[in-house]
């Protein structure tokens, strides 16, 4: 059985506008070990993926309304936030976004470290502070020993997210949610901490969620992609797979946008944007979420109307759109191809 | 350090910042941490180092005076009725003969001392209310919130004499209950909103994701940065507390004599104040003194501890 398993993941939010529905039934696996990476652009459900498996969603508004979130056997969404409280940070831990604010200005980094190793484990301050020096220098962070008792401004982006991930390694979780860990950071820095991260993961035999919305993260580090829109999953494959066929033409498009510097068939045109807007997430249509801005759909096709199912069009390779890439070929072959 | 370019920084300027620059890239710099800072910044503001100047003598004088002073402030000598300052009598005597400035040390004590008790239980409960509206949030909050503006309502000295009326007999617990009562509403206010701020920190969200408990993430994550406006609020609370004990103690609800305090010195003065003014004059200037530099200090700490002050 997988480590963690998203059954029909439904995360809503109510809003006095509408329900907003930020995360519309969602299905994936983490297998112990593997990396999973959700790509996906801003307002897509990443972030409140993340958080309702952390079961740290903003209730209220948000609610899970559907689904369940099982990581090793346990319904993570039916837990008591007690028991959750004892699985945060021990069972699954989480890296977020910005490093600069994620690290409370006035505790010294060695105390937010210490602090969550004693949450977990019965240990003297005096043995935490030693197993926390070591962390320290396994995220590579110069004199150890001599910075535990700094405070957060004394260190750089980079540093700092190094020393989130130090925090998130200190009780040996079993999965990592990396919520875009490199987002904030300057593009040089951003590889350091990806290499890392990947060496951690590895070491600490850790599953990984890695979300971002840049391809080029996920193509290094991931083992499988899922791919996210307006709320759901569009195409999940394995990394090769999904680089070398992706099906839906939001994918194409994606890798359409990605700049490349090297490799067969450099581009010589412009980068090509993706027209329209995301969808709104407030009762949206039941329609296929990108048909709007789908330069295959036609208003006369039914994937204006009806929501396609995902469906398994390779062997694991999903993908929820009418129009995928391998059907297209024959009659209608779409001009700008 | 920030230069603004359209402050156009002098060449001396210029100058100052080289070798500043050139310090700090080398090896052990000092630990800068919020305290320090802030306290460098308060010193570089003359109005509120006096006004700490001013209110640390005063303590003292109120606390040491009493023990040095060859008077005992509530003996009464009739023949020293209502005299001027004098060598012996550096701030003159009462209608009772008595030396104004022991009494004023003494009175001093009472009134300082029920301001900060008060202060205290200002603070203990509007901290507990603020916090628990502003951390638990939703419908709590808007109902805590909804109560606190009905109370807001209360005239804080007609409720005051009221609850002195009730306890009747008007001693140092009473007056910090009867000026504590109503006046706490501000400081529960000020306290809801820096947790309703900081709770939305990354760091908090942080806390909450390696598993920390609830009251980990208020008492480690949120109060300890409110201490900061905390700070300033007793510097707020304090005239207003001192001036309605002077309030109370002037109109006769006060402790009752002969102890002193402050307002009750200035009620003995007010029936003689075309002959002898000073009787009424040592602890107005007292009242005055003690509440103008507590006005400096909050305002010199408000500055000193808001981290966007820095100086260019």
């Amino acid at each position: 059985m997988a480590l963690l398993e998203v059954n029909n993941l439904k995360t809503h939010f109510f809003t006095r506008e509408g329900v907003v529905r930020a995360v519309d039934g969602i299905s994936f696996e983490v297998e112990s070990g593997k990396t999973l990476g959700i790509v996906g652009e801003s307002g897509c459900g990443k972030s409140v993926t993340a958080l309702s498996i952390m079961g740290l969603i903003p209730k209220p508004p948000a609610k899970i309304v559907d689904g369940s979130v099982l990581f090793d056997g346990r319904d993570l969404t039916k837990l008591p936030e007690k028991q959750l409280e004892d699985v945060r940070g021990r069972e699954i831990a989480m890296i977020f976004q910005d490093p600069m604010t994620s690290l409370n200005p006035t505790l010294t980094i060695g105390t937010q470290i210490t602090e969550t190793i004693r949450r977990h484990y019965d240990v003297p301050k005096r043995q935490a502070r030693k197993k926390a020096v070591e962390l320290l220098e396994e995220v590579q962070i110069p004199r150890a020993a001599d910075r535990l008792d700094d405070y957060p401004h004394r260190f750089s982006g980079g540093m700092r997210q190094r020393v989130m991930i130090a925090i998130a390694l200190s009780c040996d979780p079993k999965l990592l949610i990396a919520d875009e860990p490199t987002t904030a950071l300057d593009v040089t820095v951003q590889a350091a901490v990806l290499d890392l991260l990947d060496d951690l993961r590895q070491a600490h035999e850790m599953a990984m969620i890695l979300i971002t919305h840049d391809m080029g993260v996920v193509a290094e580090s991931a083992d499988d992609i899922a791919v996210m829109y307006g709320g759901q999953i569009v195409e999940q494959a394995s990394v090769n797979d999904l680089f070398d066929r992706p099906e839906h033409p939001y994918t194409e498009a994606l890798l359409g946008a990605l700049p490349q510097i090297e490799g067969e068939g450099i581009r010589a045109g412009r980068l090509t944007a993706i027209p329209g807007r995301p969808p709104d997430l407030k009762n949206p249509p039941p329609a296929c979420r990108f048909a709007p801005r789908c330069k295959y759909a036609n208003a006369n096709d039914t994937c204006t109307t009806v929501m396609p199912e995902l469906r398994e069009i390779h062997k694991d390779h999903w993908v929820r759109t009418a129009h995928p890439a391998c059907e297209r070929a024959g009659a209608q072959v779409p001009v700008q191809a | 350090m920030v230069v603004n370019p359209r402050e156009a920084p002098t060449p001396t300027i210029a100058g100052d910042v080289a070798p500043l620059a050139q310090g700090t890239a080398g090896a052990p710099l000092r630990q800068s941490n919020l305290w320090r800072d802030a306290w460098g910044r308060y010193v570089r503001n003359r109005a509120a180092v006096a006004a700490g100047a001013a209110f640390v003598l005063l303590l003292l004088f109120c606390v040491i005076w009493p023990f040095v002073s060859p008077y005992d402030g509530n003996k009464l000598d009739f023949s020293l009725k209502n005299e001027g300052p004098s060598l012996s009598h550096p701030f003159g005597t009462d209608n009772f003969g008595r030396d104004m400035m022991t009494r004023t040390a003494e009175g001093g004590r009472v009134s300082i001392g029920i301001g900060f008790a008060a202060t205290i239980a200002i603070l203990l409960a509007g901290v507990a209310y603020g916090a628990i509206s502003g951390f638990v949030g939703g419908r709590l909050d808007n109902a805590m919130m909804r109560v606190l503006d009905t109370l807001y309502g209360l005239p804080y000295l007609p409720f005051a004499i009221i609850i002195l009326a009730i306890f009747g007999d008007a001693n140092f617990w009473t007056m910090v209950v009867a000026l504590s009562v109503v006046s706490w509403f501000t400081t529960a206010r000020i306290v809801r909103g820096q947790i309703i701020t900081l709770k939305e920190n990354d760091y908090v969200r942080a806390a909450r994701a390696v598993g920390a408990r609830w009251y980990r993430i208020l008492g480690r994550h949120l109060l300890p940065n409110t201490l900061g406006v905390l700070i300033i609020a007793i510097f707020l609370e304090l005239p207003g507390v001192i001036l309605g004990e002077a309030f109370l103690s002037f109109i006769g609800l006060g402790i009752g004599a002969p102890d002193a305090s402050w307002g009750q010195m200035a009620n003995d003065g007010r029936t003689a104040y075309r002959t002898s003014p000073h009787i009424i004059a040592v602890p107005s200037i007292a009242i005055a003194t003690l509440i103008l530099s507590a006005n400096f200090i909050a305002d010199g700490l408000r500055d000193a501890l808001d981290p966007r002050t820095r100086e260019t």
